[in-house]
Protein backbone atom coordinates (compact mmCIF):
# COMPACT_ATOMS: atom_id res chain seq x y z
CA UNK A 1 0.00 0.00 0.00
CA UNK A 2 1.08 3.52 -1.17
CA UNK A 3 2.25 5.65 1.60
CA UNK A 4 2.92 9.30 1.22
CA UNK A 5 6.10 10.91 3.45
CA UNK A 6 3.76 11.93 6.20
CA UNK A 7 2.39 8.77 6.70
CA UNK A 8 5.50 7.01 6.51
CA UNK A 9 7.13 9.49 8.97
CA UNK A 10 4.19 8.46 11.52
CA UNK A 11 5.25 4.60 10.63
CA UNK A 12 8.78 5.42 11.30
CA UNK A 13 7.94 6.61 14.88
CA UNK A 14 8.70 10.20 14.11
CA UNK A 15 5.47 11.65 15.50
CA UNK A 16 5.97 9.21 18.60
CA UNK A 17 4.84 5.89 19.97
CA UNK A 18 1.68 5.87 19.94
CA UNK A 19 0.82 7.02 16.47
CA UNK A 20 3.61 4.61 15.53
CA UNK A 21 1.46 1.98 16.89
CA UNK A 22 -1.65 2.84 14.93
CA UNK A 23 -0.16 3.40 12.05
CA UNK A 24 1.27 -0.13 11.81
CA UNK A 25 -2.26 -1.12 12.40
CA UNK A 26 -3.84 0.71 9.25
CA UNK A 27 -1.03 -0.39 7.23
CA UNK A 28 -1.60 -4.32 8.24
CA UNK A 29 -5.67 -3.64 7.75
CA UNK A 30 -5.20 -2.01 4.73
CA UNK A 31 -3.14 -4.46 2.60
CA UNK A 32 -5.18 -7.09 4.00
CA UNK A 33 -7.86 -5.06 2.36
CA UNK A 34 -6.25 -4.59 -1.10
CA UNK A 35 -6.37 -0.75 -0.59
CA UNK A 36 -4.04 1.16 -2.29
CA UNK A 37 -3.68 4.08 -0.27
CA UNK A 38 -5.16 5.59 2.92
CA UNK A 39 -7.34 8.05 2.88
CA UNK A 40 -7.85 11.50 5.40
CA UNK A 41 -11.52 11.32 6.94
CA UNK A 42 -13.18 14.36 6.36
CA UNK A 43 -16.26 13.37 8.30
CA UNK A 44 -16.62 11.41 11.16
CA UNK A 45 -15.20 8.80 13.54
CA UNK A 46 -17.33 5.99 15.62
CA UNK A 47 -15.62 3.57 18.25
CA UNK A 48 -17.40 1.02 21.03
CA UNK A 49 -15.68 1.89 23.85
CA UNK A 50 -15.91 -0.46 27.19
CA UNK A 51 -13.21 -2.66 26.68
CA UNK A 52 -10.85 -1.41 23.90
CA UNK A 53 -11.91 0.25 20.96
CA UNK A 54 -9.17 -1.54 18.46
CA UNK A 55 -10.22 -4.29 16.29
CA UNK A 56 -7.32 -6.58 15.80
CA UNK A 57 -5.61 -7.62 19.37
CA UNK A 58 -1.74 -7.42 18.11
CA UNK A 59 -2.58 -3.91 17.38
CA UNK A 60 -4.51 -3.29 20.99
CA UNK A 61 -3.11 0.02 22.37
CA UNK A 62 -2.45 -0.49 25.70
CA UNK A 63 -4.96 1.14 28.61
CA UNK A 64 -1.74 2.89 30.18
CA UNK A 65 -0.87 4.58 26.33
CA UNK A 66 -4.50 5.98 25.86
CA UNK A 67 -4.38 7.32 29.90
CA UNK A 68 -1.02 8.45 29.14
CA UNK A 69 -1.98 10.53 25.59
CA UNK A 70 -4.86 11.86 27.48
CA UNK A 71 -2.59 13.04 30.30
CA UNK A 72 -0.47 14.84 27.40
CA UNK A 73 -3.50 16.96 26.13
CA UNK A 74 -3.87 14.70 23.25
CA UNK A 75 -6.77 14.95 20.50
CA UNK A 76 -8.53 12.95 18.21
CA UNK A 77 -7.97 13.99 15.36
CA UNK A 78 -11.37 14.22 13.81
CA UNK A 79 -14.75 14.35 15.32
CA UNK A 80 -14.70 10.99 17.46
CA UNK A 81 -18.72 9.22 18.77
CA UNK A 82 -19.27 6.98 21.07
CA UNK A 83 -21.63 4.13 19.71
CA UNK A 84 -22.92 1.27 22.27
CA UNK A 85 -20.04 0.76 24.85
CA UNK A 86 -18.93 -3.43 24.48
CA UNK A 87 -19.81 -5.24 26.59
CA UNK A 88 -22.27 -3.19 27.54
CA UNK A 89 -23.61 -1.16 30.70
CA UNK A 90 -26.97 0.74 31.34
CA UNK A 91 -26.35 4.23 31.05
CA UNK A 92 -29.92 5.41 32.45
CA UNK A 93 -32.06 3.35 34.40
CA UNK A 94 -30.80 0.75 35.52
CA UNK A 95 -31.99 0.78 38.86
CA UNK A 96 -34.12 -2.46 39.76
CA UNK A 97 -33.61 -4.12 35.78
CA UNK A 98 -32.92 -7.65 37.10
CA UNK A 99 -29.34 -7.65 35.71
CA UNK A 100 -25.79 -8.02 37.24
CA UNK A 101 -23.59 -5.91 37.59
CA UNK A 102 -25.00 -3.68 34.79
CA UNK A 103 -28.35 -3.00 37.41
CA UNK A 104 -26.08 -1.46 40.04
CA UNK A 105 -25.67 2.09 39.83
CA UNK A 106 -22.23 2.32 41.22
CA UNK A 107 -20.79 -0.63 38.51
CA UNK A 108 -22.14 1.32 35.75
CA UNK A 109 -20.76 5.09 37.33
CA UNK A 110 -17.13 3.15 37.18
CA UNK A 111 -17.16 1.96 33.29
CA UNK A 112 -18.23 5.77 32.67
CA UNK A 113 -15.28 6.80 34.76
CA UNK A 114 -13.24 4.10 33.12
CA UNK A 115 -13.82 5.68 30.13
CA UNK A 116 -12.50 9.23 30.70
CA UNK A 117 -9.48 9.52 29.05
CA UNK A 118 -11.50 9.02 25.74
CA UNK A 119 -13.27 11.87 26.69
CA UNK A 120 -10.40 13.94 27.44
CA UNK A 121 -9.19 13.36 23.88
CA UNK A 122 -12.29 14.45 22.91
CA UNK A 123 -15.02 11.27 22.10
CA UNK A 124 -18.32 12.44 22.43
CA UNK A 125 -20.79 10.76 24.94
CA UNK A 126 -23.46 9.48 22.41
CA UNK A 127 -23.27 5.99 23.52
CA UNK A 128 -25.67 4.84 21.26
CA UNK A 129 -26.01 2.29 17.91
CA UNK A 130 -28.29 5.02 16.24
CA UNK A 131 -26.14 7.75 17.73
CA UNK A 132 -26.07 9.54 14.52
CA UNK A 133 -29.60 10.66 14.79
CA UNK A 134 -28.69 12.64 18.25
CA UNK A 135 -24.86 13.26 17.36
CA UNK A 136 -25.31 16.71 16.55
CA UNK A 137 -22.59 16.83 13.81
CA UNK A 138 -23.03 14.75 10.62
CA UNK A 139 -20.85 14.18 8.12
CA UNK A 140 -21.67 15.45 5.06
CA UNK A 141 -21.96 14.07 1.34
CA UNK A 142 -18.47 12.90 0.04
CA UNK A 143 -16.84 13.11 3.15
CA UNK A 144 -14.58 9.70 3.99
CA UNK A 145 -15.74 8.17 7.15
CA UNK A 146 -14.73 5.57 9.73
CA UNK A 147 -17.61 3.78 11.42
CA UNK A 148 -18.41 0.97 13.17
CA UNK A 149 -21.64 -0.60 13.60
CA UNK A 150 -23.19 -2.61 11.29
CA UNK A 151 -26.84 -0.86 11.35
CA UNK A 152 -25.46 2.60 11.06
CA UNK A 153 -22.80 1.75 8.00
CA UNK A 154 -26.17 2.07 5.42
CA UNK A 155 -27.12 5.08 7.25
CA UNK A 156 -23.26 6.97 6.23
CA UNK A 157 -23.10 5.86 2.87
CA UNK A 158 -26.96 5.37 1.55
CA UNK A 159 -28.57 8.40 3.77
CA UNK A 160 -26.23 10.50 4.18
CA UNK A 161 -24.71 10.09 0.94
CA UNK A 162 -21.08 10.27 3.06
CA UNK A 163 -18.05 7.45 2.64
CA UNK A 164 -17.24 4.34 4.78
CA UNK A 165 -16.87 1.22 5.66
CA UNK A 166 -17.37 -0.51 8.96
CA UNK A 167 -13.48 0.03 10.08
CA UNK A 168 -14.17 2.81 13.20
CA UNK A 169 -11.92 2.30 15.86
CA UNK A 170 -8.96 3.99 18.10
CA UNK A 171 -6.51 4.14 15.00
CA UNK A 172 -8.39 6.06 12.89
CA UNK A 173 -9.65 8.14 15.27
CA UNK A 174 -5.92 8.99 16.44
CA UNK A 175 -4.52 9.52 12.62
CA UNK A 176 -7.75 10.87 11.19
CA UNK A 177 -6.71 8.14 8.51
CA UNK A 178 -8.35 4.95 7.23
CA UNK A 179 -7.38 2.16 3.76
CA UNK A 180 -9.08 3.73 0.82
CA UNK A 181 -11.09 0.69 -0.52
CA UNK A 182 -14.58 -0.70 -1.49
CA UNK A 183 -17.26 1.94 -0.50
CA UNK A 184 -14.52 4.63 -0.28
CA UNK A 185 -14.38 4.82 -4.28
CA UNK A 186 -17.03 5.97 -6.47
CA UNK A 187 -16.99 3.04 -8.65
CA UNK A 188 -18.16 0.75 -5.99
CA UNK A 189 -20.95 2.70 -4.98
CA UNK A 190 -23.67 2.51 -8.12
CA UNK A 191 -26.63 0.33 -8.13
CA UNK A 192 -26.28 -3.53 -10.08
CA UNK A 193 -29.15 -4.60 -9.14
CA UNK A 194 -33.07 -3.22 -9.93
CA UNK A 195 -35.08 -4.00 -7.00
CA UNK A 196 -39.28 -3.88 -7.23
CA UNK A 197 -41.14 -3.99 -4.36
CA UNK A 198 -44.13 -5.17 -5.32
CA UNK A 199 -45.83 -5.13 -1.76
CA UNK A 200 -47.00 -1.61 -0.32
CA UNK A 201 -45.16 -0.95 2.91
CA UNK A 202 -46.94 0.47 5.33
CA UNK A 203 -45.76 -0.40 9.16
CA UNK A 204 -42.19 0.65 10.71
CA UNK A 205 -42.52 -3.51 10.75
CA UNK A 206 -43.12 -3.97 7.01
CA UNK A 207 -40.10 -2.04 6.64
CA UNK A 208 -37.85 -4.50 9.04
CA UNK A 209 -39.25 -7.13 7.18
CA UNK A 210 -38.57 -5.88 3.58
CA UNK A 211 -35.11 -4.93 4.42
CA UNK A 212 -33.99 -8.43 5.69
CA UNK A 213 -36.22 -10.31 2.74
CA UNK A 214 -34.17 -8.11 0.13
CA UNK A 215 -30.75 -8.09 2.09
CA UNK A 216 -30.70 -12.00 2.28
CA UNK A 217 -30.96 -12.14 -1.60
CA UNK A 218 -28.60 -9.48 -2.44
CA UNK A 219 -25.39 -10.01 0.23
CA UNK A 220 -23.25 -7.70 -0.64
CA UNK A 221 -24.54 -6.00 -3.60
CA UNK A 222 -25.81 -2.37 -3.91
CA UNK A 223 -29.49 -1.80 -5.20
CA UNK A 224 -31.69 0.64 -6.19
CA UNK A 225 -35.54 0.38 -4.82
CA UNK A 226 -37.81 1.38 -6.33
CA UNK A 227 -41.55 0.67 -5.03
CA UNK A 228 -40.54 1.42 -1.08
CA UNK A 229 -42.65 4.76 -1.15
CA UNK A 230 -41.31 7.24 0.94
CA UNK A 231 -39.92 5.99 4.68
CA UNK A 232 -39.67 7.77 7.78
CA UNK A 233 -36.70 8.24 9.93
CA UNK A 234 -38.09 5.28 12.02
CA UNK A 235 -38.58 2.95 9.52
CA UNK A 236 -34.98 3.83 7.70
CA UNK A 237 -33.45 3.00 10.49
CA UNK A 238 -35.29 -0.21 10.96
CA UNK A 239 -34.67 -1.41 7.05
CA UNK A 240 -31.08 -0.38 7.57
CA UNK A 241 -30.37 -2.39 10.53
CA UNK A 242 -32.38 -5.88 9.08
CA UNK A 243 -30.46 -4.90 6.13
CA UNK A 244 -27.05 -5.90 7.73
CA UNK A 245 -28.52 -8.91 9.49
CA UNK A 246 -30.43 -10.68 7.07
CA UNK A 247 -27.42 -9.89 4.57
CA UNK A 248 -25.05 -7.24 3.78
CA UNK A 249 -26.32 -4.17 2.09
CA UNK A 250 -23.82 -1.39 3.03
CA UNK A 251 -25.10 0.80 0.52
CA UNK A 252 -28.22 1.68 -1.61
CA UNK A 253 -30.39 4.14 -3.65
CA UNK A 254 -33.95 4.83 -3.65
CA UNK A 255 -34.20 7.46 -6.48
CA UNK A 256 -35.36 10.61 -5.68
CA UNK A 257 -34.81 10.27 -1.81
CA UNK A 258 -31.13 9.47 -1.15
CA UNK A 259 -28.40 11.60 -2.09
CA UNK A 260 -26.70 10.03 -4.93
CA UNK A 261 -29.67 9.21 -7.03
CA UNK A 262 -31.91 12.19 -8.18
CA UNK A 263 -33.17 9.70 -10.60
CA UNK A 264 -32.92 5.81 -11.21
CA UNK A 265 -30.23 6.30 -14.54
CA UNK A 266 -28.47 7.90 -12.04
CA UNK A 267 -28.52 5.00 -9.45
CA UNK A 268 -26.90 3.14 -11.73
CA UNK A 269 -24.21 5.82 -13.05
CA UNK A 270 -25.85 5.27 -16.34
CA UNK A 271 -25.69 1.67 -16.95
CA UNK A 272 -27.72 -0.96 -16.90
CA UNK A 273 -28.92 -2.90 -13.95
CA UNK A 274 -26.69 -6.37 -13.92
CA UNK A 275 -29.92 -8.34 -12.04
CA UNK A 276 -33.45 -7.16 -11.37
CA UNK A 277 -35.16 -8.82 -8.47
CA UNK A 278 -38.75 -7.96 -7.07
CA UNK A 279 -40.08 -8.43 -3.62
CA UNK A 280 -43.36 -9.52 -2.52
CA UNK A 281 -45.24 -10.11 0.20
CA UNK A 282 -44.46 -13.72 0.22
CA UNK A 283 -40.90 -12.61 1.00
CA UNK A 284 -42.07 -10.18 3.95
CA UNK A 285 -44.20 -13.06 5.29
CA UNK A 286 -41.51 -15.80 5.54
CA UNK A 287 -38.99 -13.55 7.44
CA UNK A 288 -41.63 -13.02 9.13
CA UNK A 289 -42.30 -16.65 10.46
CA UNK A 290 -38.85 -17.12 10.41
CA UNK A 291 -38.21 -14.69 13.79
CA UNK A 292 -41.13 -15.55 15.33
CA UNK A 293 -40.25 -18.69 16.91
CA UNK A 294 -42.02 -19.41 19.84
CA UNK A 295 -45.42 -21.29 20.62
CA UNK A 296 -45.99 -20.80 24.25
CA UNK A 297 -48.03 -17.35 24.50
CA UNK A 298 -47.02 -16.54 28.38
CA UNK A 299 -44.55 -13.82 27.34
CA UNK A 300 -42.59 -12.98 30.46
CA UNK A 301 -39.92 -10.45 28.99
CA UNK A 302 -40.55 -7.74 26.24
CA UNK A 303 -37.60 -5.52 24.59
CA UNK A 304 -38.09 -2.40 22.72
CA UNK A 305 -35.49 -0.55 21.44
CA UNK A 306 -33.38 -1.96 18.40
CA UNK A 307 -31.86 0.26 17.02
CA UNK A 308 -32.30 2.75 20.28
CA UNK A 309 -35.92 4.01 19.82
CA UNK A 310 -35.61 7.61 18.80
CA UNK A 311 -38.14 10.34 20.47
CA UNK A 312 -40.97 9.09 18.19
CA UNK A 313 -41.33 6.30 18.99
CA UNK A 314 -40.73 6.65 22.87
CA UNK A 315 -43.66 8.94 22.23
CA UNK A 316 -45.32 6.45 20.64
CA UNK A 317 -44.78 3.49 23.65
CA UNK A 318 -45.59 5.88 26.43
CA UNK A 319 -48.83 6.87 24.28
CA UNK A 320 -49.70 2.67 24.59
CA UNK A 321 -48.65 2.48 28.00
CA UNK A 322 -50.51 5.12 29.37
CA UNK A 323 -52.48 4.65 32.60
CA UNK A 324 -51.77 0.66 31.88
CA UNK A 325 -49.69 -1.60 34.20
CA UNK A 326 -47.05 -4.53 32.33
CA UNK A 327 -47.38 -7.66 33.24
CA UNK A 328 -44.51 -9.26 32.13
CA UNK A 329 -41.00 -7.53 32.31
CA UNK A 330 -40.90 -4.37 29.66
CA UNK A 331 -37.30 -2.93 29.19
CA UNK A 332 -38.08 0.42 26.41
CA UNK A 333 -34.33 1.30 25.51
CA UNK A 334 -33.06 4.30 23.62
CA UNK A 335 -30.43 6.80 23.60
CA UNK A 336 -28.56 8.99 26.45
CA UNK A 337 -29.77 12.12 24.58
CA UNK A 338 -33.33 10.86 23.90
CA UNK A 339 -33.60 9.50 27.63
CA UNK A 340 -33.07 12.96 28.88
CA UNK A 341 -36.20 14.73 26.40
CA UNK A 342 -37.62 11.90 27.10
CA UNK A 343 -37.73 12.96 30.36
CA UNK A 344 -38.39 16.62 29.84
CA UNK A 345 -41.70 15.75 28.33
CA UNK A 346 -42.72 13.50 31.19
CA UNK A 347 -42.49 9.89 28.74
CA UNK A 348 -40.20 8.59 31.09
CA UNK A 349 -42.61 8.81 33.90
CA UNK A 350 -45.70 7.70 31.88
CA UNK A 351 -43.45 4.51 30.91
CA UNK A 352 -42.35 4.05 34.22
CA UNK A 353 -45.83 4.29 36.13
CA UNK A 354 -46.89 1.28 33.61
CA UNK A 355 -43.93 -0.56 35.86
CA UNK A 356 -41.92 -0.68 32.48
CA UNK A 357 -38.31 0.03 32.71
CA UNK A 358 -37.01 3.36 30.58
CA UNK A 359 -33.37 3.23 29.90
CA UNK A 360 -30.53 4.10 27.40
CA UNK A 361 -26.98 3.14 26.48
CA UNK A 362 -27.27 -0.67 25.75
CA UNK A 363 -29.90 -3.57 24.63
CA UNK A 364 -30.95 -7.26 25.89
CA UNK A 365 -28.11 -8.91 23.59
CA UNK A 366 -25.47 -6.85 24.40
CA UNK A 367 -25.95 -8.18 27.88
CA UNK A 368 -26.12 -11.58 26.91
CA UNK A 369 -25.75 -13.69 30.01
CA UNK A 370 -26.89 -10.84 32.44
CA UNK A 371 -30.37 -11.12 31.34
CA UNK A 372 -32.45 -13.06 33.52
CA UNK A 373 -32.91 -16.26 32.16
CA UNK A 374 -36.74 -15.30 31.03
CA UNK A 375 -38.10 -18.68 28.42
CA UNK A 376 -40.67 -16.41 26.52
CA UNK A 377 -40.00 -13.06 24.40
CA UNK A 378 -41.27 -10.86 22.49
CA UNK A 379 -39.80 -7.68 20.00
CA UNK A 380 -39.89 -4.91 17.51
CA UNK A 381 -37.24 -6.08 15.48
CA UNK A 382 -35.74 -8.40 13.05
CA UNK A 383 -31.99 -7.92 14.64
CA UNK A 384 -32.32 -8.37 18.16
CA UNK A 385 -34.63 -10.85 17.77
CA UNK A 386 -32.73 -13.59 15.45
CA UNK A 387 -29.61 -12.47 17.88
CA UNK A 388 -30.91 -13.57 20.74
CA UNK A 389 -31.34 -17.15 20.15
CA UNK A 390 -26.96 -16.87 20.19
CA UNK A 391 -26.57 -14.99 23.05
CA UNK A 392 -28.52 -17.59 24.92
CA UNK A 393 -26.83 -20.19 24.02
CA UNK A 394 -26.98 -23.22 24.73
CA UNK A 395 -30.80 -22.17 26.19
CA UNK A 396 -33.46 -21.81 23.38
CA UNK A 397 -35.79 -19.09 24.18
CA UNK A 398 -39.04 -18.39 22.36
CA UNK A 399 -39.26 -15.69 20.96
CA UNK A 400 -42.02 -13.84 19.16
CA UNK A 401 -41.89 -10.77 16.52
CA UNK A 402 -44.37 -7.94 15.99
CA UNK A 403 -44.99 -4.19 16.11
CA UNK A 404 -44.71 -2.00 18.57
CA UNK A 405 -48.11 -2.20 19.49
CA UNK A 406 -48.29 -5.84 19.49
CA UNK A 407 -45.41 -5.79 22.07
CA UNK A 408 -46.57 -3.26 24.48
CA UNK A 409 -49.83 -5.22 24.36
CA UNK A 410 -47.82 -8.66 25.19
CA UNK A 411 -46.50 -6.96 28.21
CA UNK A 412 -49.90 -5.43 29.79
CA UNK A 413 -51.53 -8.60 29.17
CA UNK A 414 -48.85 -11.22 29.66
CA UNK A 415 -50.24 -12.93 26.55
CA UNK A 416 -49.00 -13.00 22.79
CA UNK A 417 -51.88 -12.21 20.06
CA UNK A 418 -49.28 -10.44 17.30
CA UNK A 419 -50.93 -11.47 14.22
CA UNK A 420 -49.07 -10.94 9.97
CA UNK A 421 -51.85 -8.82 9.55
CA UNK B 1 -7.36 -21.76 -13.30
CA UNK B 2 -5.59 -25.13 -14.05
CA UNK B 3 -7.04 -29.08 -13.82
CA UNK B 4 -5.37 -31.95 -13.58
CA UNK B 5 -6.75 -35.28 -13.54
CA UNK B 6 -7.06 -35.58 -9.69
CA UNK B 7 -6.84 -31.11 -9.04
CA UNK B 8 -7.92 -28.40 -9.55
CA UNK B 9 -5.50 -24.93 -8.60
CA UNK B 10 -7.48 -21.61 -8.62
CA UNK B 11 -5.99 -17.94 -7.68
CA UNK B 12 -7.04 -15.63 -5.44
CA UNK B 13 -6.33 -12.95 -3.03
CA UNK B 14 -4.08 -13.27 -0.34
CA UNK B 15 -5.88 -11.66 3.00
CA UNK B 16 -3.70 -13.42 5.24
CA UNK B 17 -0.79 -15.28 4.31
CA UNK B 18 0.12 -18.89 5.08
CA UNK B 19 0.56 -22.30 4.04
CA UNK B 20 -1.78 -24.91 5.52
CA UNK B 21 -3.78 -28.28 3.99
CA UNK B 22 -6.91 -29.79 4.97
CA UNK B 23 -10.49 -30.93 4.85
CA UNK B 24 -12.93 -28.52 3.10
CA UNK B 25 -16.35 -27.36 5.29
CA UNK B 26 -18.44 -25.35 3.39
CA UNK B 27 -20.93 -23.34 4.33
CA UNK B 28 -23.39 -21.94 1.48
CA UNK B 29 -25.22 -19.92 3.50
CA UNK B 30 -23.48 -16.88 4.74
CA UNK B 31 -21.75 -17.20 8.64
CA UNK B 32 -23.05 -14.00 11.12
CA UNK B 33 -21.12 -13.02 14.41
CA UNK B 34 -22.01 -11.17 17.28
CA UNK B 35 -24.43 -13.39 19.43
CA UNK B 36 -24.12 -16.51 16.93
CA UNK B 37 -20.83 -17.23 17.24
CA UNK B 38 -19.74 -19.80 20.13
CA UNK B 39 -15.52 -18.91 20.75
CA UNK B 40 -15.16 -21.58 22.98
CA UNK B 41 -16.72 -24.28 21.01
CA UNK B 42 -15.58 -23.23 17.65
CA UNK B 43 -18.98 -23.06 15.94
CA UNK B 44 -22.01 -21.26 14.97
CA UNK B 45 -25.07 -21.40 16.88
CA UNK B 46 -27.28 -19.80 14.88
CA UNK B 47 -30.59 -21.53 14.68
CA UNK B 48 -31.68 -23.22 11.29
CA UNK B 49 -27.95 -22.47 9.93
CA UNK B 50 -27.04 -25.86 8.35
CA UNK B 51 -23.57 -25.51 10.14
CA UNK B 52 -25.24 -25.70 13.74
CA UNK B 53 -22.80 -26.40 16.29
CA UNK B 54 -20.46 -28.25 13.62
CA UNK B 55 -17.44 -27.76 14.91
CA UNK B 56 -14.81 -25.69 12.82
CA UNK B 57 -11.55 -26.75 14.23
CA UNK B 58 -8.89 -27.75 11.63
CA UNK B 59 -11.61 -27.26 8.73
CA UNK B 60 -11.09 -25.14 5.32
CA UNK B 61 -13.79 -23.40 6.57
CA UNK B 62 -15.42 -22.01 2.90
CA UNK B 63 -18.29 -19.52 2.48
CA UNK B 64 -19.53 -16.79 0.33
CA UNK B 65 -19.81 -13.58 2.80
CA UNK B 66 -20.18 -12.53 6.37
CA UNK B 67 -23.48 -11.13 7.08
CA UNK B 68 -24.27 -8.88 10.33
CA UNK B 69 -22.89 -7.22 13.19
CA UNK B 70 -19.27 -6.44 13.64
CA UNK B 71 -19.20 -9.34 16.13
CA UNK B 72 -17.97 -11.72 13.00
CA UNK B 73 -14.25 -10.88 14.14
CA UNK B 74 -15.31 -13.35 17.81
CA UNK B 75 -14.22 -16.25 14.99
CA UNK B 76 -11.05 -14.90 14.93
CA UNK B 77 -10.96 -15.42 18.84
CA UNK B 78 -11.81 -18.94 18.94
CA UNK B 79 -7.99 -19.52 18.10
CA UNK B 80 -7.50 -18.75 22.09
CA UNK B 81 -9.90 -21.80 22.65
CA UNK B 82 -7.82 -23.76 19.97
CA UNK B 83 -10.75 -24.27 18.07
CA UNK B 84 -10.13 -22.37 15.14
CA UNK B 85 -10.77 -23.51 11.48
CA UNK B 86 -7.34 -23.50 9.83
CA UNK B 87 -8.11 -21.16 6.60
CA UNK B 88 -10.74 -19.18 5.71
CA UNK B 89 -12.12 -18.98 1.99
CA UNK B 90 -14.44 -16.81 1.02
CA UNK B 91 -16.54 -14.94 -2.39
CA UNK B 92 -16.32 -11.44 -0.70
CA UNK B 93 -15.16 -10.77 2.58
CA UNK B 94 -16.21 -7.43 4.47
CA UNK B 95 -13.87 -5.66 7.19
CA UNK B 96 -14.63 -7.78 9.71
CA UNK B 97 -13.63 -10.68 7.99
CA UNK B 98 -10.55 -9.34 7.43
CA UNK B 99 -10.00 -8.33 11.10
CA UNK B 100 -11.02 -12.31 12.52
CA UNK B 101 -8.73 -13.14 9.93
CA UNK B 102 -5.79 -10.98 11.56
CA UNK B 103 -6.77 -11.97 14.71
CA UNK B 104 -6.67 -15.54 14.20
CA UNK B 105 -3.57 -15.15 12.30
CA UNK B 106 -4.52 -18.01 10.24
CA UNK B 107 -4.45 -18.17 6.52
CA UNK B 108 -7.59 -16.14 4.57
CA UNK B 109 -8.03 -15.72 0.68
CA UNK B 110 -10.80 -13.65 -1.29
CA UNK B 111 -11.03 -12.96 -4.82
CA UNK B 112 -11.06 -16.08 -6.12
CA UNK B 113 -10.91 -16.37 -10.06
CA UNK B 114 -13.85 -18.97 -9.30
CA UNK B 115 -15.85 -18.73 -6.92
CA UNK B 116 -15.07 -21.63 -3.93
CA UNK B 117 -18.51 -21.53 -2.48
CA UNK B 118 -19.49 -23.15 -6.27
CA UNK B 119 -16.52 -25.17 -6.68
CA UNK B 120 -15.25 -26.60 -3.37
CA UNK B 121 -17.73 -29.23 -1.25
CA UNK B 122 -17.26 -30.40 1.83
CA UNK B 123 -14.83 -33.08 2.67
CA UNK B 124 -12.40 -32.18 -0.57
CA UNK B 125 -8.74 -31.32 0.72
CA UNK B 126 -7.72 -28.30 0.14
CA UNK B 127 -3.73 -27.27 0.00
CA UNK B 128 -4.34 -23.42 0.71
CA UNK B 129 -0.89 -21.73 -0.79
CA UNK B 130 -1.59 -17.78 0.77
CA UNK B 131 1.97 -17.25 0.52
CA UNK B 132 1.88 -17.41 -3.21
CA UNK B 133 -1.71 -16.68 -3.42
CA UNK B 134 -3.41 -19.70 -5.26
CA UNK B 135 -5.51 -23.13 -3.17
CA UNK B 136 -5.28 -26.64 -4.53
CA UNK B 137 -8.54 -28.44 -4.51
CA UNK B 138 -8.51 -32.25 -4.57
CA UNK B 139 -12.21 -33.57 -4.76
CA UNK B 140 -13.14 -35.78 -2.47
CA UNK B 141 -14.18 -38.58 -4.89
Amino acid sequence: MYLNDEEKSILDGKQGYLAAKCMEFLVAYGEAAGAECLVDIDGTVDIHPGGNPTWVPDYRIPEEEIYEAAKRGEQFKVPTFSNKPTPGFIIDGCEGCGTWPSGDQEYCQQRLKDMEPLFQMGMIPTFSCDYYLTASYWPTAGQHCSWGESSAIPWLNAVLGAKGNFDGCFQTAYLGKVPKYDLHLDENRAATVLVTCETKLERDMDYDLFGWAVSEKLGMKVPAFMGIGKPTVSQLVKMNSSLATGGQVRMYHIPGVTPEASSLEEAFKGKKPQEEMNITDEDLRRVYNLVNYASDENVEFVFLGCPHYNIVEVQQAARHLYGRKVKADLWVMTSPQVYSMAEKMGLKDIIEKSGAHFMSGTCAGELRGELYPYSVMAMDATKQNYYMSGHLYPRKPQIWYGSQKECIDAAVTRKWRGEWR
Amino acid sequence: MSETKDSIIIKGRTVYPGKVEGEALVSKMPLMGWGNVNVKQGFTVERDHPLYEVPLKDKILVFPYVRGSGGFVMYGHTKRYGVNPLAMLCTEPISYGIFAAMTMKQPMMTDFDIDPVKIIETGDYIIVNADEGFIEIVKNV
